[in-house]
């Protein structure tokens, strides 16, 4: 375990380090200058001059690079050249409300789509999986901001139960779990769908192995059989997917944190694309690339507690 | 559409005080449950931001989300008046010019303090607020505006006596409260460097408290504000992006000013609801066609007239913005003190413009415009490209991202692209940008013209009112005949607000100010 644990960090470096590099040149292909941006249409070439020098954009690329990495190596990540403030600072302040969506909505999915799933699975073909089918269809096809629009006008505004602001910075842990509610029932909601359709399919590739049968001739109960035989096996694919999922929803939750004004990294990350704010972007991207891979190793442990032939060693 | 009053929201709580005890089984809940908390804590008025705020120092500043709470935070040395745009005094009680023109001296009021004990306000605070504008290395987008300073002095605190190199008449436009124009308290900039940005300090009405990303700025009262305390206790801007969510917001009353309001769909429901007011006004702000003189054929005026009378802009406004723009015949709207309307007009008429094209001997050219990715910008020049098709101009679009846009414009060698000139009421702001030779490169003249030099100077040389108007009226009619920028249409600002709000004006400045408003 430990062993594995080494490798998982040598492995998170690695990737931090690769993806940092291609966020950083990436950044810089993209045309756009950040001193054009600040300076905007009147800039002269000698105010640009200047604040291209402060920047250090004035260097070659290659010694850009190797300047970022030197400071980045050191823990630090550069400040936004819009707002001046550190840039690791702005992503870390916008993380926890990514990840309160994250874990709220998967909790949410997880509660509608597993059962749903085992439910069309058992009961294959008859109405109650064709109506199950089909409301995962439509979770998947309804875009989510639609979906988010809708359900604010509905319970915020027809029904009044919840507010139609998807976040809150004052009041407790319970008022800001209220208005939480709204936007994490959304991309639950989502999420479910995708988390049914692959359960049920799941189910159904295990409940037709032999395994399933010789239980069933042995007289086992069929709730035992559902249970510890089908959903265990079943389970590694719903995992990877929601392990997908959880990853996304920090940096493409762009659109419920939109639609329910909500902050978060997605947004964070896109405000400073547009604005070519190289330093932001960086310190944003490594911050998704660290989640991925922590998310991914989580996994693997979680993997060996449900199938000991996966265990890690 | 159903009033909801503010008992509504109470019951809301209520009710989902019920559900929530019915789950959690606990017979006390804390106090935490309160959409209205911030109502509740005195008068906060709570105001949706379109988009986060990212820089409050005026000599960085942009965008109207800023711009609206930095104008609450600092004064100028004279500011614009909220309904007629006339420029009154702020933080100097007086000036005077000299009889030629080029010294302007300013008695700034005793007793003026900046917020959080930076002492008070001096004419060394002034200075200091400029010279960081004018420094090539201070990195500031203003720069261009306070060109043409000789000096400023400071002979004692009260006074300030800026010296300028020849008469502008215009000059108090860029010493006015906005942009360049805010004054900062020199210590506290020196003090705080890089975080002053987000973290500012000023003489204003409110006072700056706590930014949280994404989500909200939180604004309190300036209690010894020099010309009296704020009716409210403080303001709390709240970032909501999209329009819809924002509506709902403002009908269940979780906010209670919804500023920069452009949906017309959504302009039409808020107009339905009652206990809702939607106001507007025209912005100083046009849209424009810029069409590059020195590229063959549109350096001849027919051509470019032709193409002002092939643009249905009125379908445009009526059709794609539901009326929620202005016509436009000139890029001084009526908002401006100089606006006139005895301009040569360019109403929609395919058939004048094709005899036009014919006269000045080209029926028919390849014509491209470019425009920048954002809306309604990238939407808008479809329908015109149709227009410019129907007389014979085989017409193309280029829609570019933000940053190669501007590189393509600032190249000069485009034939034509789409731009806004946002800005104060000085009528430089639009004039000199667009029809100036010094306006590029780099700056918005990609028309490359130059025909109105002379008229230009004479305005800045316009003794009193009367003679700017006319000197002004000169250069409109002027590029009115010309047409190497084909006015679009005028913005108007929208901005919707609940009856417990009281007082609110709106100004021409794409920008909030809520000094006078009261909570009911």
């Amino acid at each position: 375990m430990l062993d594995y644990l080494g490798r998982c960090l040598v492995q998170l470096v690695v990737t931090l380090l690769g993806v940092v590099t291609v966020a950083f040149f990436l950044m810089r292909a993209v045309p756009g200058d950040p001193a054009q941006y600040m300076l905007g249409d009147y800039a002269t070439k000698e105010a640009l001059a200047v604040l291209r020098e402060q920047l250090g954009l004035d260097l070659p690329v290659y010694q850009q690079y190797l300047l970022f990495m030197q400071r980045a190596l050191t823990g630090d990540l550069g400040s936004s050249v819009v707002t001046g403030q550190p840039a690791m600072t702005e992503i870390m302040d916008s993380l926890p409300a990514s990840a309160a969506l994250a874990v709220t909505g998967l909790l949410i999915a997880i509660a509608i789509g597993v059962p749903l799933g085992i439910i069309s699975a058992v009961r294959q073909g008859t109405w109650v999986d064709v109506a199950v089918m089909m409301g995962a269809l439509a979770g998947i096809s309804f875009p989510v901001f639609w979906l988010g629009l809708v359900a604010i006008l509905v319970f915020a505004h027809k029904l009044s139960i919840f507010p139609a602001l998807g976040a809150s910075t004052s009041g407790g842990l319970l008022t800001q779990l209220y208005y939480l509610m709204l936007p994490a029932i959304v991309f639950g909601f989502s999420v479910a769908a995708y988390i049914a359709r692959l359960t049920r399919s799941a189910m159904l590739e295990v409940l037709g192995q032999d395994y399933v049968r010789v239980a069933r001739a042995m007289g086992i109960r069929e709730s035992r059989i559902i249970g510890r035989l089908a959903l265990r096996n079943a389970l590694i694919p719903i995992l990877a997917v929601i392990g997908v999922t959880f990853t996304l929803a920090f940096g493409n939750a762009i659109l419920i944190e939109v639609v329910f004004s909500r902050p978060g990294v997605g947004s964070t990350l896109l405000k400073a694309i547009l604005a070519r704010d190289y330093q932001l972007v960086q310190a944003g991207v490594l911050v998704l690339a660290a989640v991925v891979v922590v998310v991914n190793v989580s996994l693997d442990v979680i993997y060996g507690f449900i199938d000991p032939r996966l265990r890690v060693t | 559409m159903t009033k909801r009053s503010s008992a509504g929201t109470s019951q809301t709580r209520r009710r989902f005080m019920q559900v929530a005890g019915a789950a959690s089984a606990a017979a006390t809940l804390p106090g935490a449950f309160s959409i209205n908390a911030q109502a509740q804590a005195g008068k906060i008025l709570r105001v949706r931001l379109g988009s986060d705020i990212s820089v409050l120092d005026p000599s960085h500043i942009f965008q109207i989300e800023n711009q609206t709470v930095s104008g609450h935070i600092f004064n100028g040395m004279v500011k614009y008046d909220q309904a007629t745009n006339k420029i009154v005094p702020d933080a100097a009680s007086e000036w005077n010019v000299s009889s030629d023109g080029t010294v302007f001296t300013f008695k700034l009021r005793p007793g003026i303090n900046f917020q959080k004990n930076y002492g008070p306000l001096t004419s060394v605070d002034v200075k200091y607020s400029l010279d960081r504008v004018i420094d090539p290395k201070g990195g500031s987008k203003y720069t261009g505006q306070l060109a043409g300073l000789k000096s400023i002095d400071t002979p004692d605190p009260q006074t300030v006596v800026i010296t300028l190199e020849k008469p502008n008449s215009g000059f108090l436009h860029k010493v006015t409260a906005f942009n360049q124009g805010w004054i900062v308290p020199k210590k506290a900039v020196e003090e705080r460097g890089e975080k002053f940005k987000l973290d500012p300090v000023g003489s204003g009405p409110f006072v700056f408290e706590k930014w949280t990303a994404g989500t909200e700025v939180r604004l309190s009262a300036n209690k010894d504000y020099f010309e009296g305390a704020p009716k409210l206790d403080g303001i709390l801007f709240r970032v909501i992006r999209d329009e819809t969510a924002a509506a709902i917001a403002l009908e269940k009353r979780e906010i209670d000013v919804f500023y920069a309001l452009q949906q017309p769909e959504i302009i039409d429901r808020l107009k339905k609801v009652s206990g809702i007011t939607v106001m507007n006004r025209e912005a100083n702000h046009t849209i424009n066609l810029v069409l590059n003189t020195t590229i063959k054929p549109l350096n001849d005026a027919r051509v470019r007239q032709a193409m002002a009378h092939a643009l249905n802009r009125k379908g445009l406004i009526d059709g794609f913005f539901k009326g929620t723009k202005g016509e436009a015949n000139s890029v001084l709207t009526s908002s401006f003190a100089e606006f006139t309307n005895d301009v040569a007009k360019y109403p929609y008429d395919p058939e004048k413009a094709k005899a036009l094209l014919k006269e000045a001997g080209v029926p028919s050219f390849k014509f491209e415009i470019t425009a920048v990715g954002l809306s309604p910008y990238d939407k808008i020049v479809v329908p015109m490209a149709d227009d410019l098709r129907q007389v014979g101009i085989e017409t193309t679009l280029k829609v570019l991202e933000r940053g190669a846009y501007t590189q393509a414009r600032n190249s000069g060698n485009v034939q034509s692209c789409i731009t806004g000139v946002v800005g104060s009421p000085d009528p430089d702001s639009p004039l000199v940008s667009l029809y100036a030779k010094a306006s590029f490169p780099p700056g918005l003249n990609t028309a490359r013209y130059d025909q109105v030099e002379d008229l230009l100077a004479k305005a800045s040389l316009a003794g009193d009112a009367a003679a700017r108007n006319a000197a002004y009226k000169a250069i409109v009619q002027k590029v009115a005949t010309d047409m190497p920028v084909i006015p679009l249409y005028s913005d108007q600002v929208f901005m919707a607000h609940t009856d417990a709000v009281k007082g609110l004006e709106q100004n021409s400045l794409f920008t909030m100010q809520s000094y006078a408003v009261a909570l009911a």
